[in-house]
């Protein structure tokens, strides 16, 4: 089996749980996923990941790592699908149209709080994660601690520290989406 | 003011700055009805702004009815030619007909052309996600409508009113007609372009805003506490086993010994070492003064048997050794121990001196060598 020879490289930033995205700025990240995305080399790579017990799964314009049977125990995982939501629900009342693609600067955000009392109340519920009482140091740390860190944005332009969203933020809206509601239930939902 | 007509309010003093304060002018277009008055603010007569908009083909609101207005007009006018035997009257309906048709042709390429700007406008400018959706769907109604529009009048063309347009022997009108159809085919051409366009953008809304729906279902049940027993998270989640939800794993490899040692490693060892910085300050220890007593002279005095000495009075005295020793006077306090002693280094520092014999004899638990001064024997 020959797989490519950057495979340690894919290997290295996918199993930090890291996402590999077709519209990252980064030139190396881009040209990771071009050749993921070559032919032969993701079944050739599915193969390879499969023998050490991960699974290489592909998204929509991402790929990512999953394993068998996964070392985070349910509650673990609840947690962070709720810090997701949270944060999701956060920045598409931001916006939204906040998505792959979408390019922001935190202080637009801290803009929009002051005339936004539904955004600011929502932002007050993310300091359960953020841990930090002043807004501007929260947003920050959401953006580069949790969002950047965990591969769903990426900082662009440093000079307008300007953010972008990654194909890989399809994840988490994918998995709000596949979150399965019956219909009654709904029906008690206010509008 | 006509650039105003969007807006609600106009008020009369905008007009009257217009018209450097001549009120009359005001007062005179009202009572001909051009203008109407609501209180302190004016309009102009709606009959008149669709006049306007006509003519500056500037309306933004489709109007369809307008070309099926015109579409019978022309049909009318092709019946009334047909019964009319009059050159003259006919002339004028044959006249008519044409206008009529010519307009048909530019009013449904303007409609097409506003449609289509509508429809971008909407989708980009319109915040709410359900009167976005609304507006579009009315759009694809409209452009259905002139869709219809369309073929009916190519079909009035071509096959309806067949015999008119065989009868009328005017070279004016077979050059509208053919420009009508050629204006009609291209509108055709456009018409299936925006509709792909309103149904992308339908669709598009339908997914974006299906999502933000289902979002705020989540984020509500969640925020109630409810989410784990009323949804399928708990067994969505436990089939999730992407390495996302893992905490970010460490690979604590421990440094290669070999590696420390070479010169490479120097360097970062270096730099390492000059950021680990606490903040204790070493603190100098500073010795007491050596007391003066450490520093005054003490003469301690040992008394040294002088081997050389003990030699030459033993080559004079004639005696064995070991006897010699035993009752020679030191010049200190000698225990019989040291005497022995004395008598072993005797022996071993001046061996050359001494006649060592084979006889032995014994003192108390001792047993020792007859030694004698050589010199003296012989």
């Amino acid at each position: 089996m020959k797989v490519p020879k950057q495979t340690a490289e894919i290997f290295d930033i996918l199993s930090k749980g890291q996402f590999i995205c077709s519209n990252s700025s980064n030139e190396r990240t881009r040209k990771l996923f071009d050749i993921i995305a070559e032919e032969d080399n993701f079944d050739l790579l599915h193969d390879y990941f499969t023998a050490i017990n991960f699974i290489l799964e592909e998204g929509n314009e991402y790929y990512y790592l999953s394993r068998l049977e996964s070392k985070a125990d349910l509650e673990r995982k609840i947690e962070t699908a709720f810090r997701w939501i949270d944060i999701v629900d956060f920045f598409k009342s931001f916006d939204t149209a906040f998505t792959s693609g979408f390019r922001f600067q935190p202080s637009d955000i801290l803009v929009k709080l002051n005339v936004d009392a539904v955004l600011k109340d929502k932002l007050d519920g993310l300091k359960r994660w953020s841990k930090k009482d002043s807004y501007k140091e929260s947003i920050e740390h959401i953006i580069t601690k949790i969002l950047c860190a965990e591969g769903f944005t990426e900082l662009e332009n440093e000079i307008l520290n300007e953010y972008k969203v990654l194909s890989s933020f399809h994840y988490l809206e994918n998995l709000i989406s596949s979150i399965n509601i019956p219909e009654d239930t709904q029906d008690e939902i206010p509008e | 003011m006509f650039e105003k007509r969007k807006s609600l309010s106009y008020k009369q003093e905008h007009a009257l700055e217009l018209l450097d304060d001549n009120e009359d002018i005001i007062s005179l277009l009202i009572s001909k009805g051009v203008i109407n008055q609501n209180g302190g603010y004016i309009e102009i007569d709606e009959t008149f702004l669709d006049f306007f908009e006509q003519i500056l083909e500037v309306n933004e609101v489709i109007n369809t009815a307008y070309i099926n207005d015109n579409f019978e007009q022309v049909k009318q006018n092709i019946l009334y030619y047909l019964q009319e035997n009059n050159d003259g009257r006919k002339n004028s309906y044959l006249k008519a007909v044409k206008s009529t048709l010519k307009k048909i042709g530019r009013v449904t390429k303007r409609n097409i052309v506003d449609l289509k700007r509508n429809v971008e406008n909407t989708f980009k400018t319109e915040p709410s996600f359900k009167v976005k959706l609304l507006k579009l769907e009315n759009h694809r109604k409209k452009l259905s409508d002139i869709k219809n529009l369309i073929e009916q009048t190519e079909q009035l063309i071509t096959e309806d009113e067949r015999t008119f347009f065989a009868t009328a022997l005017d070279e004016e009108l077979r050059i509208i007609t053919v420009n009508l159809q050629l204006q009609l085919r291209e509108s055709r051409h456009n018409l299936i372009e925006t509709q792909k366009q309103i149904v992308e953008f339908i669709n598009q809304i339908k997914s974006q805003s299906a999502f933000i729906e289902k979002l705020r279902q989540v984020k509500y049940l969640k925020d109630q506490f409810e989410i784990r027993g009323k949804s399928n998270i708990n067994a969505l989640l436990v089939n999730a086993n992407a390495l996302a939800f893992e905490k970010k794993p460490s690979y604590p490899l421990k440094l290669s010994l070999d590696e420390l040692l070479g010169d490479k490693s120097r360097e970062s060892i270096k730099k390492i070492n000059g950021k680990l910085k606490t903040k204790v300050k070493p603190v100098v220890l500073v010795a007491d003064r050596i007391s003066a007593e450490y520093l005054e002279l003490e003469t301690e005095n040992e008394i040294h048997i002088n081997m050389d000495e003990v030699r030459n009075n033993f080559a004079a005295s004639g005696n064995h050794l070991f006897d010699f020793i035993q009752h020679y006077q030191f010049p200190r306090e000698v225990t019989y121990e040291e005497r022995i002693t004395v008598y072993c280094q005797m022996i071993s520092m001046y061996e050359n001196d001494l006649e060592i014999s084979e006889k032995y004899s014994r003192h108390e638990a001792i047993e020792y060598a007859m030694v004698h001064p050589k010199s003296k024997r012989r």
